[in-house]
């Protein structure tokens, strides 16, 4: 057991209770904001009573919703798409030589490690190159890359784990490999992929940063944000905000819930 | 070990097998190869590239980098951003050290969701987080209207949103989780009779602190570090968004050659130097890491 040691523990307990403010007070005041909209009477400040009108006037917007229709789009297709392509890498890695698992790694592993403004020119100007419009296929894309490295890293850590007994024992038993993955290997990695893809999903639904390079005239719902928010101010963003911040808020938590679970502790 | 063996242990027939083995490797080699590599070296050969009259002219020079040193205020863009990027990254490593080392200190039972709780802002919305910065900040921000309600001051402060200031803090508030997770996963790996041996041997928690958990947990630091710079020197939208035209830093102005000045092949000159001032940071992490070893 740790030593007590009380006035350290007190000053890094305010430093984390500022952390922990810093980080959630702006959450919380959007969230508040969207209930009780500011209201200036004479020159003072005052709140309106709560009202859910920004809510109502969010579903009448129809940019904002086709935005979100293509996000939901995008990172449906993203996620899925990246699970498939994780897993590949991902059984790649383990059964092919050492060096051409580390050097397919490597690739793999850049657009996560590098600025995404480097991933996003670099992908347009590719893109530019073999004069490959800009659309929903270029966001799909583009988030792919993105999200891959994420995903193959949590199914990597956990097909390491299984080890090959089962797998050996039922390809002895004269399943097929095709068999063998759809019955033996990926029930046992349940855990990682769902978690794999609410990452995934988590991730692709907010990218901004790559996104600004790859959108075309279709935009997701951060571009849209974005470009509405260097407008001005709209009742209907504090709506939103916090509905989305709520949403990601569950998806975040039942991550977090999963990779501790028994079953996927591995992870 | 070796969940799914090659087509050749299975044995199915020699030539299909080779075309298989192929497929296989093509796939896996070709992907990341397509998608990743070709691209980020094509944006680095357009950097060679000038632009002239609105065309782009395919002869290889070194112009853009020359303008990046003697035209305009690039490089004077570069520096500021480079110190900002700086600064946002100290604060936040120390910040994430002491947060990590009370994280660190609690019971197992409690850590997981403290640990939680900072993380869960990681995943929450980017541009919303940027928005509800700036809805406090902002000049019709809560802070500013707060102090004018209690009559603290009797002008907006203008200051809070738009400025260097603002930029700064909203990049720290942004990416302060980015530094406590590797630094909190580091000194999660110190083994927990390191502490108590040390405990017995008479050290007091001060000293502890200094002697073993700090110095344990270098390379956590040093990881921690590393991911804040990259994220604050590239990120674009923040600075634009809380920083208004005080706010013009280097991945702005690189932004900017693709949209509004459009010109790609300075753009990516810029952006070749932004990818070597990361990766420089990144060797230089390493090598102050290296250093300790040996010593």
């Amino acid at each position: 057991m740790k030593q007590k040691a009380p006035l350290i523990d007190a000053l890094l307990g305010l430093i984390a209770m500022a952390g922990l403010i810093a980080l959630y007070a702006p959450l919380v005041a959007v969230a508040a904001l969207s209930f009780f909209q500011i209201l200036r009477v004479r020159g003072v400040m005052g709140f309106a009573p709560f009202s859910l009108e920004p809510y109502v006037a969010l579903i009448a917007n129809g940019e904002i919703l086709a935005a979100l229709a293509t996000s939901l789009i995008v990172a449906v297709v993203a996620s899925l798409a990246s699970l498939v392509l994780a897993l590949m890498f991902a059984f790649y890695f383990v059964s092919a030589r050492r060096g051409f698992g580390l050097m397919m790694q490597v690739m793999v592993f850049l657009p996560f490690l590098l600025p995404p403004i480097i991933t996003g020119l670099s992908l347009l100007i590719a893109f530019r190159e073999i004069e490959f419009s800009r659309g929903l296929a270029t966001i799909i894309v583009g988030h792919i890359v993105f999200i891959v490295p994420v995903v193959y890293r949590t199914v990597l850590v956990r097909l390491q784990l299984l080890g090959g007994s089962l797998t050996e024992a039922s390809l002895d038993l004269g399943a097929s490999q095709a068999q063998t993955l759809i019955h033996v290997i990926l029930p046992q990695m349940r855990p990682a992929l769902i978690s794999g893809v609410l990452l995934a999903f988590a991730i692709s639904f907010d990218e901004t940063l790559i996104t600004l390079f790859v959108a075309g005239s279709e935009t997701t719902l951060p571009i849209r944000l974005w470009a509405m928010m260097r407008v001005g101010f709209v009742p209907e963003i504090n709506a939103l905000a916090t509905l989305i911040l709520v949403f990601t808020a569950v998806i975040t938590v039942a991550i977090g819930l999963l990779q501790r679970s028994p079953a996927g502790h591995a992870s | 070990m070796n969940p799914m063996p090659s087509s050749a242990r299975s044995g199915p027939p020699r030539r299909r097998g080779i075309a298989r083995d192929l497929l296989w490797h093509g796939l896996n080699l070709g992907l990341p190869l397509l998608f990743v590599v070709l691209p980020i070296l094509s944006f680095v050969l357009v950097s060679f590239w000038t632009l002239k009259d609105g065309q782009i002219v395919h002869v290889l020079t070194l112009a853009n980098y020359r303008a990046f040193f003697t035209e305009g205020s690039y490089l004077q863009v570069y520096l500021s951003t480079l110190a900002l990027s700086a600064q946002v990254t100290l604060i936040n490593v120390v910040l994430a050290t002491a947060i990590a080392v009370f994280i660190f200190r609690r019971t197992p039972r409690t850590r997981f969701l403290i640990l939680m709780s900072f993380m869960l802002p990681l995943f929450m919305s980017y541009i919303i987080k940027i928005y509800s910065i700036r809805s406090i900040l902002g000049q019709r921000g809560l802070l500013n209207e707060g102090l004018l309600a209690l009559g603290l001051i009797d002008q907006p402060i203008e200051a809070l949103l738009f400025s260097r200031t603002a930029i700064f803090i909203a990049l720290a508030v942004l990416y302060l989780p980015y530094a406590i997770l590797p630094i909190y996963l580091a000194l999660d790996r110190i083994p927990a009779n390191y502490l108590a041996a040390s405990a017995d041997l008479g050290a007091t928690p001060l000293q502890a602190l200094r002697d073993i958990v700090l110095p344990l947990g270098r390379p956590g630091i040093a990881a921690g570090a590393v991911f804040t710079f990259i994220l604050t020197f590239g990120d674009f939208v923040t600075p634009q968004m809380v920083g208004g035209t005080q706010g013009f830093t280097f991945g702005r102005i690189v932004f900017s050659q693709f949209g509004l000045a459009l010109n790609w092949p300075l753009g990516s000159a810029l952006a070749v130097i932004l990818l070597a001032t990361t990766l420089l940071a990144v060797a230089l992490a390493g090598l102050t890491l290296r250093r300790e070893h040996v010593r």
